[in-house]
């Protein structure tokens, strides 16, 4: 191999390795995945109030009366945002499908509070208001509305899917139980 | 020998003097915005590094007199805390509005005197890049003094771009630090807007004065300028040295001055009130120049999605990215799209192209139009209603626009030069 081709090949393999070199560094950016640090939502978990005076203590069915709602997450695992719940209580006998009925005890029923729009926490409209149905879940930033006695399905607005539904159930205390894993996936879904 | 020529001596700065102090600059108050806007980075950045002598990016919590809060937080209030701090912060914010409203109003001016035209169509895209990094430092900004405004703004920014088809997740993962709200965000975001923007800033804002330094700007044709061409002398204005440069440091201070009264007397972002970082959504609007935006994100109906190669294009990466995507390439387009003769030295009168005219006022309106629709819930109005205003409004405008000026060209008013 003459020298001019030995610089050559030298220069192509030294950018070849340069760009290799930069790939791992590049994809740190990404940032770590916080799946190992933090906990998702599982069956036995016991709701727990999100806010307020009484916030880490545990919701029952007494915490609240018909057509209120409370922001919930599961027990010790507040540092997730995608856990935290809305928790209705409503009159069952107006619930219809889709709503997982199963999933509701006492007229309580959970719904992820991540809209599925853009991922703003949404509320429980406690007043009947003159333009929406009655009860409705909203989101105050791009004006959702969610049904929460038909599963969550879209009442109006630019949300693409319903709210995910968190299956629920009380334990002889009285106290709200997560019976399954969400049935969505929660939040903005590319 | 004075201390001024002993300099001049050893720099040769006789030669630099006679080449570039007697650069002309057109004297008209509408070319003033490109200069505003430069000003107020610099009011930007002066205040900029005050505050991030305090400022802390961190979202651990610390504790402070009367429970823990996010460090970021914290030292927010405590800037807010000291004498000068406050004014300094709101200075900050105001700059940053008063900025983005220059750099639109100086791409106003450029659009409608069709500065554009070929060979300034390197500017025209080099200037809509400092537009939309201008947004981008704004945006970025947003987050940092991490109360619940800052926060929901960035979760809706973060939730936009986990919207983006097929790579959404990942490219929020590499903007965001991974999901937001996260503790590694503050951090990113703080080197985004303290380190990355103001060197991209500053490299666009030296590559769009050094094309004017080499273009030279365009100026208005009246009598003296038709009268001057005659007599073999093109070039009209008044020289950098000594005039133009007393006029900016007048518009320097005025704009100081501007910023300063703002901040006194209209509260900008008062952090303590909208208080810390919280799960719940406060009732949030964006700052007005990301409005049109938020108007087409509500506006869209979640039934409105399409497949695309696999990936689903919702009803949220419709409103943030494809509409404001597809306005954003049209403008960049603009000086292709124009097929009218150019002028090498000359800004035409916005009247003298009807087309022109009509298309600008056409896309001014479609984005005040889609402004309004953010407002839809406070005004009462509804989305089909505010649909056919969105649709209809820009439509009309350019229709009414263009047949008007098509007559003021045919039938110029007596007196008047409409047409230069």
């Amino acid at each position: 191999m003459d020298r001019r081709r030995f610089a050559d090949w030298s220069l192509k393999a030294a950018i070849v390795a340069a760009v290799a070199a930069v790939i791992p560094g590049v994809l740190t950016l990404r940032g770590r995945s916080r799946a190992a640090a933090t906990k998702g939502v599982e069956p036995g978990d016991r709701l727990v109030f999100a806010l307020g005076q009484n916030a880490g203590q545990a919701i029952t069915d007494g915490s609240f009366t018909q057509n209120e709602a409370v922001l919930a997450y599961p027990e010790g695992k507040s540092d997730n945002h995608e856990n935290l719940v809305l928790v209705c209580k409503l009159d069952p006998a107006a619930f219809k499908p889709p709503l997982d009925i199963a999933g509701t005890a006492q007229g309580i029923v959970a719904y992820s509070s991540i809209c599925t729009h853009l991922g703003c926490t949404v509320r429980f409209s406690e007043e009947p208001m003159d333009q929406a149905p009655f009860p409705h879940i909203h989101c105050p930033c791009h004006g959702a509305m969610f049904d929460p006695q038909r599963g969550g399905v879209v009442l109006g607005g630019p949300p693409p899917r319903p709210l995910p539904q968190l299956p629920i159930k009380l334990n002889d205390k009285g106290e709200v139980l997560v019976a399954g894993p969400f049935n969505a996936p929660i939040g903005v879904k590319a | 020998m004075s201390l001024s020529s002993w300099f001049v001596e050893r720099l040769a700065l006789d030669r630099f003097r006679a080449k570039y102090l007697g650069k002309p600059f057109p004297v008209h108050s509408t070319f003033f915005f490109g200069e505003i806007a430069l000003f107020c980075f610099v009011l930007l950045v002066a205040t900029g590094v005050y505050l991030a002598l305090f400022y802390e990016p961190s979202a651990a919590a610390v504790a402070v007199e009367g429970g823990r809060l996010p460090a970021a937080y914290a030292s927010t209030l405590a800037i807010d805390a000291t004498p000068f701090g406050a004014l300094l912060r709101r200075i900050h914010h105001w700059a940053a509005h008063l900025m983005i409203a220059a750099v639109l109003l100086h791409l106003l001016r450029v659009y409608f005197t069709a500065a554009y035209k070929r060979p300034r169509e390197v500017n025209w895209v080099l200037g809509l890049a400092l537009l939309g990094a201008t947004i981008a430092a704004s945006f970025a900004g947003y987050l940092l003094p991490y109360d619940q405004f800052s926060v929901t703004a960035t979760a809706i920014g973060y939730g936009i771009a986990r919207s983006v088809p097929w790579i959404g997740p990942t490219l929020a993962d590499f903007v965001f630090a991974g999901q937001f709200p996260s503790p590694e965000t503050v951090p990113r975001f703080f080197a985004y807007h303290v380190i990355l923007a103001p060197l991209a800033l500053a490299a666009l804002v030296a590559a769009h004065l050094v094309v004017v330094l080499k273009q030279k700007h365009t100026e208005f044709i009246g009598a003296a300028a038709r009268r001057d061409a005659a007599e073999g002398r093109w070039i009209r204005g008044i020289p950098l040295w000594p005039e133009q440069t007393a006029l900016m440091g007048v518009l320097f201070l005025v704009i100081v001055a501007i910023a300063a009264a703002l901040a006194a007397f209209l509260p900008v972002h008062p952090s303590a009130f909208y208080g810390p970082p919280q799960p719940v959504t406060p009732d949030v609007k964006p700052d007005w120049y990301l409005l049109w935006v938020y108007g087409a994100l509500r506006l869209i109906p979640g039934t409105l999605s399409m497949r695309f190669l696999g990936a689903t294009i919702g009803p949220e990466a419709i409103g943030a990215m494809l509409v404001p995507g597809i306005l954003s390439l049209i403008i960049v387009l603009v000086p292709w799209l124009d097929r009218t003769p150019a002028s090498l030295y000359y800004a035409e009168s916005p009247l003298a192209g009807p087309r022109r005219l009509a298309f600008g006022l056409a896309i001014l309106t479609l984005f005040l139009a889609l402004s309004l629709a953010g407002f839809g819930a406070e005004l009462g109005l509804g989305v089909p209603l505010l649909w056919a205003i969105t649709v209809l409004a820009p439509v009309a405008v350019a229709l009414g626009a263009g047949a008007l000026t098509r007559r003021s060209l045919e039938h110029p008013p007596a007196g008047g030069a409409a047409r230069p």
